[in-house]
């Protein structure tokens, strides 16, 4: 706390240091420790050259706090326009996909409708191997449209908010994910603190939260290789909770780490491995409806770590 | 032949379901509008209406909202297009005995279908209807969603409360996990039925009389959870 207060204060002292200057000079010039010592320099100057240092000194200072003020004003216009046209982009994005999942629910379900009439003709071997792979298709694209409406309906519907135990939740996305075929031969770990306090529980959604910390893990696990490590590590991070998912895997390349939360985003490189590209914008979605942020930083090659900060209590509902 | 009326404007949807429900042994009629489908119910008494929510004009939901309101007991499944779960409970709560996500399984309508008619034979109907239920000495009351055991007030969080009506609603049917996790959570994510597993584990610790030898919420091995208590209208 005090160390952050001494901080600010270094940091405003720069502008400030012309006036410190002059200050001091005119300090020197009175105490006569400084050539000419205290002797007046001509008649028709009534100032002490300190005085004049003083203030050139004080107007220096008055020109550079305006000129940072101004700057700053600017800045941070200059974000809250950038937000609003972020925002807006968000939203119109969300409708689109709104709208998509909407308007394909009735063809896919006719088709899923017409396929079951279809199989139930007995049809010849060949049509029925044909009729199996359009089956597999739809439902493919069943499971899209259902992931994307799930994302549609995280941002808009009642969160089921209880006090939540942000370990236990790793703990369960930590064993999911092992259970699974594809975790063998990668290593998981959790390290969570215990001493001397555990993490403060969070205000949240646990299905929720859950689902998004299982999305992390199998991510991880999905884009690493055998012998890879998956660590998850939390922290409390003042009025925070921040969870990190770190992995040793391929890693995302720097042009691509951007879209990652972009929905159906798919780099060159995860095309490899099956998946939907809804996984990423699923978690931030649920961070964000739990007033916490989500970033991701890779090095390719190396590996990636996604960082969840939720804050402990919930922002009030608008 | 128990007869089936079926409401919705997508023709590619009637025109497909129909002949699948009549292949299902089902008479069928079908109905474009709601509108239409409130005189067919009137006209023809069918056993059991599968009904759009989306509809211009008269929408699902205000065909069922009129239904009830006329008295009429004839069960209803939903299908519901917005998929919000705000709209599912409501669902239940106007008197839905049942619902489904389009695009849904055609296999899983027929077994919704055949749950809902057995169950409407069974119980004479109403348990979707009813605003309170009561199972041994646990009271459900769905207008106020709260839950009491033995005349006292139960703590729930809301989804165990939510899968609390479904499971009673539906009483003595196996249900899955991924179709609770559909009516109650509106999702089905593979690596999610652990939600389901520990909202019964709530649900038991708060009223079973043993939570580890569950009379009401009972395990069916390798599928899901049945709620095998007696349930009644409160």
């Amino acid at each position: 706390m005090r160390g952050r207060a001494a901080r600010r204060v270094l940091r405003g002292l720069p502008p400030l240091l012309p006036v410190l200057a002059g200050v001091l000079l005119w300090g020197l010039w009175r105490a006569g420790e400084l050539p000419g010592g205290a002797s007046r320099v001509g008649a028709e100057v009534t100032a002490r050259p300190g005085d004049w240092v003083l203030a050139a000194g004080a107007l220096a200072t008055v020109v550079l706090l305006l000129g940072a003020l101004r700057r700053r004003r600017a800045r941070v216009a200059r974000e809250r326009a950038l937000r609003a046209v972020a925002a807006q982009g968000a939203g119109d994005r969300q409708r689109l996909v709104g709208r998509l999942d909407h308007e394909l629910k009735n063809p896919l379900t006719a088709i899923r409708l017409a396929l079951a009439n279809l199989a139930a003709d007995d049809p010849r071997p060949q049509q029925a191997a044909g009729l199996r792979s359009i089956e597999e298709q739809v439902l493919r694209l069943s499971r899209l449209t259902t992931d994307l409406r799930k994302i549609a309906d995280v941002e808009t519907s009642r969160l089921d908010t209880t006090d939540v135990d942000v370990t236990a939740l790793l703990e369960e996305a930590l064993e999911v994910v092992g259970e699974q075929p594809r975790a063998a031969g990668r290593t998981l770990r959790l390290d969570a603190p215990r001493a001397p306090w555990p993490l403060p529980r969070v205000q949240g959604d646990a299905d929720l939260l859950v689902l998004a910390f299982v999305n992390l893990v199998d991510n991880a696990v999905k884009y690493t290789a055998d012998g890879a490590t998956v660590e998850v590590r939390a922290r409390e991070s003042g009025p925070d909770v921040l969870v990190e998912v770190a992995d040793t895997g391929h890693g995302i390349s720097a042009d691509d780490l951007p879209h990652v939360w972009e929905e159906l985003f798919r780099s060159q490189q995860a095309r490899a491995v099956p998946g939907s590209g809804l996984g990423l914008p699923f978690v931030r979605a649920v961070v964000h409806r739990h007033g916490g942020s989500v970033t991701a930083d890779s090095r390719e090659g190396e590996g990636t770590v996604v960082r969840v900060v939720l804050p402990v209590r919930q922002p009030a509902e608008a | 032949m128990p007869t089936i009326l079926l409401a919705d404007d997508e023709s590619a949807i009637t025109d497909n379901l129909a002949p699948l429900l009549r292949r299902a042994g089902y008479e069928v009629v079908v109905t474009s509008d709601g509108r239409q489908a409130l005189d067919g119910i009137r006209a023809h008494a069918p056993d059991l209406v599968v009904l759009d929510v989306m509809m211009p004009g008269l929408d699902g939901r205000a065909v069922l909202r009129t239904l009830r309101a006329e008295r009429r007991s004839t069960p209803v499944i939903l299908l519901t297009q917005v998929g919000e779960s705000s709209e599912r409970a409501m669902a239940l709560e106007e008197g839905a005995d049942d619902y489904l996500n389009k695009p849904f399984d055609p296999q899983e309508l027929i077994a919704r279908i055949r749950a809902v008619l057995r169950r409407g034979a069974a119980s004479g109907g109403g348990l979707g209807q009813s605003p309170r239920l009561r199972s041994g000495t646990v009271v459900l009351d769905r207008v106020s969603q709260r839950v009491s055991r033995d005349g006292r007030d139960v703590v729930l969080t809301p989804r165990a409360t939510a899968l609390l009506a479904y499971l009673m609603t539906h009483p003595d049917e196996v249900m899955t996990r991924e179709r609770l996790l559909e009516a109650v959570w509106g999702w089905t994510f593979q690596t999610s039925t652990r939600s389901v597993d520990t909202r019964v584990a709530e649900l038991r610790r708060e009223l079973e009389v043993d939570s580890g030898d569950p009379q009401l919420i009972t395990t069916v091995l390798g599928t899901g959870y049945r709620f095998s208590g007696r349930v009644e209208s409160a």
